[in-house]
């Protein structure tokens, strides 16, 4: 990782607005060509620090550098980034043509080469016919696009993407994730990409860090996220997760450890660094869990429970249980033929892999 | 795949066709429309009638008659129209009329955008008590705002006395007031509200993500102002120049009280023809023919500055 060039480095930043605090020193280094993503809860930050380096925020403390070089002081009109905004924020007095040809008509560039790139930056997004159009005859999908070429045509350092299809209905957003997919693909731009859908984040991003509360709480893989989440608010926040509080009851000489959780043991797997008796957390997804009768014989972890209530999700199902120590286990199960023999009130066996199992040090 | 009852479809289509049946009966039982909705229309078009254009139809019907010391009779003559655009007196004093409410549009102008753009860019409290300022002289009335520049300008006024105890001046300065300039003044002071209101609001309703993306585009604080802010609070612009340029068109009290001989307006020899001449027939003609140009001249400047876009709200039609 260290080997690739770093595209945007955020050292340190902290920003209050009056006693609200919304970054606190914030470390972050994004690679360029990535398509990274800012996930969290509204208010975590995660506006802010787009807006940062974007040059719309000043930074309290800290700095952030673009390219290697300090962005301190730099306006917004002289800064390599380009931002497409959460409500596009397209000119309504402008035609599409006008629109996307702003950006390279402020940087005083030749006519002719303004139609040309113009042109090609419209067949990008396939509005190559929509040029004379002005924004409010545009459809939703549309605008999204031309707001997407806007920004694009600058060539721009760093894209900076404001939640902007949020707005939009899910088969529209869908297809606008794709086509954002697609242009990430086709240019060596780095995309940051801020959004409080972790499925949006998911399907997207080369990495993603999640916030929460102006703190940046894990950096990773898509997978790495998903799989391996650090904190309690990051599982809960990625995916739907049964988390338990718990306490190492005995560590194994090969670095296996247990966790006690109200009576129900988990087994670690030995990547951690763990003494007996502290006080962990653990974090099973409802799908790593699988259910069976009680009297058969299954691989991995297992305890026994009781059915409280089954649901049909369309293509799943979804199992409250109770182990017989008194947690409830949420399970997703997809095989429906295995699933349809199992009533509410039953009594099951709840069975997982061990390396399922995410170990959460907070 | 499920297994539905066999007649599941037919039942549901029959609930729904009876829900609707019932709802619809449920709704409209018992209530009869009262006629056409056009009828409702009725007080509003009465009124519009009987106070907006019955007074203006008989004025331009008495524009064809006659008036002498004898009294006004029906009649159907184009004499004082004639006499409107062939009088040189009248015609000039039309053409200075013009002049004056386009001036005072301008200064108007040139006065209002930047304290309606300092307005908007003001923040809670601040704003509230700027607004609140500005509209302070409006509670009074539109006479007293004018006439309150007699006792300013006058020969014992407020200026003269001050300069004169300066000891700038040894007599006092009579050009102040009574000529086409005070008019300016007193106009330009009493409209002013007229201009800065809807460009105010035109923007304040512009979005400032728009300002934010074209700053991001690469575009300096000047370009922003030029390409974003100006286009998009041009309908606040027209509307206003129209609303100064109509109110000070038809002046009276103003150039009454401040422009002395040389600052006569076309309200003023109207006025003058109806109350001082008895002249009513001419003084419609007169009337008649500022509204009709005036109309032309919006006519013609929707042309070139898209005047529509005052009604529409800056949207395409």
């Amino acid at each position: 990782m260290s080997s690739r060039d770093v595209s945007v480095e955020v050292q340190g930043v902290s920003k209050s607005f009056g006693s609200v605090i919304a970054l606190n020193s914030v470390s972050l280094d994004i690679f360029k060509g990535e398509f990274f993503s800012l996930l969290g809860p509204s208010g975590c930050g995660k506006t802010t620090l787009l807006r940062m380096i974007g040059g719309f925020e000043v930074p309290d403390d800290g700095s952030i550098l673009i390219e290697g070089s300090d962005t301190s002081g730099l306006p917004p009109y002289e800064r390599s980034t380009n931002m497409i905004f959460q409500h596009l924020a397209l000119f309504p007095h402008m035609n599409v043509w006008d629109n996307v040809a702003f950006g390279l008509k402020m940087k005083g560039i030749e006519a002719g080469i303004i139609g040309d790139k113009v042109t090609k930056a419209l067949q990008l997004v396939r509005l190559e016919d929509y040029g004379s159009r002005k924004i409010d005859q545009l459809s939703g999908g549309q605008r999204q696009r031309v707001a997407m070429s806007r920004a694009l045509i600058n060539d721009p350092t760093v894209l900076l993407l404001d939640e902007p299809l949020g707005a939009l209905d899910l088969q529209l957003r869908l297809s606008m994730q794709d086509e954002l997919r697609r242009l990430h693909k086709s240019l060596s731009n780095t995309f940051i990409f801020v959004t409080h859908d972790q499925g949006e984040a998911m399907a997207m991003s080369d990495r993603i860090a999640v916030m929460d509360q102006g703190e940046i709480l894990q950096v990773g893989t898509p997978e790495e996220i998903y799989d391996k989440p650090k904190t309690r608010f990051v599982a809960n926040f990625v995916g739907h997760t049964n988390v338990f509080d718990g306490e190492v009851s005995n560590v194994g000489n090969d670095g296996d450890f247990e966790i006690n959780c109200s009576g129900l043991v988990f087994m670690g797997v030995g990547e951690m660094k763990v003494v007996k008796g502290q006080r962990v957390s653990v974090a099973l997804r409802y799908e790593a869990i699988n259910l069976s009768k009680p009297d058969n014989e299954v691989k991995g972890a297992s305890c026994l429970g009781v059915v409280r209530e089954k649901m049909y999700l369309g293509g799943m199902f979804r199992f409250e249980t109770v182990t017989k120590e008194g947690l409830t286990l949420t399970a997703d199960i997809q095989q429906e033929e295995q699933s349809k023999l199992i009533k509410e009130g039953d009594k099951i066996q709840l069975f997982w892999e061990p390396e399922s199992l995410a170990v959460l040090l907070e | 795949m499920r297994v539905l009852p066999k007649n599941y479809e037919k039942k549901v289509s029959e609930n729904s066709t009876m829900s609707k049946k019932k709802l619809s009966k449920s709704r409209f039982d018992g209530v009869k429309p009262i006629g056409k909705p056009l009828f409702l229309l009725a007080p509003g078009v009465l009124w519009l009638l009987i106070f907006g254009l019955a007074p203006l139809l008989f004025m331009l019907m008495m524009s064809f008659w006659t008036s002498s010391i004898f009294g006004t009779k029906p009649d159907f003559s184009f004499d004082n129209f004639s006499r409107v655009f062939f009088t040189e007196l009248y015609r000039d004093q039309l053409i200075k009329t013009l002049r004056i409410a386009f001036m005072t549009t301008m200064l108007t102008l040139i006065i209002s955008y930047p304290v309606a753009f300092l307005l908007s860019r003001l923040q809670g409290l601040r704003k509230a008590f700027f607004v609140l300022l500005i509209f302070l002289p409006f509670w009074t009335s539109y006479v007293i705002r004018a006439f309150v520049w007699l006792p300013i300008l006058g020969r014992n006024g407020a200026i003269n006395n001050f300069l004169q105890s300066l000891g700038v001046i040894d007599a006092p300065l009579d050009w102040l007031l009574f000529n086409e300039g005070s008019v300016f003044l007193g106009l330009v002071y009493v409209y002013t509200l007229f201009m800065t209101l809807p460009i105010y609001l035109s923007l304040e309703k512009i979005d400032g993500a728009l300002v934010e993306a074209a700053t991001d585009l690469g575009a300096k604080p000047f370009s922003v102002f030029y390409r974003i802010i100006l286009p998009l609070s041009w309908p606040g612009v027209l509307s206003g120049c129209i609303m100064v340029f109509l109110l000070t068109v038809g002046a009276f009290v103003t150039p009454q009280l401040l422009g002395g001989p040389s600052g006569i307006m076309y309200g003023n020899v109207i006025a003058s023809q109806f109350l001082a001449n008895n002249n009513w027939a001419f003084g419609s003609a007169l009337s008649i023919s500022l509204i009709l140009i005036v109309m032309i001249l919006l006519a013609i400047s929707s042309r070139w500055i898209g005047v529509q876009h005052v009604f529409t709200g800056g949207k395409e039609t």
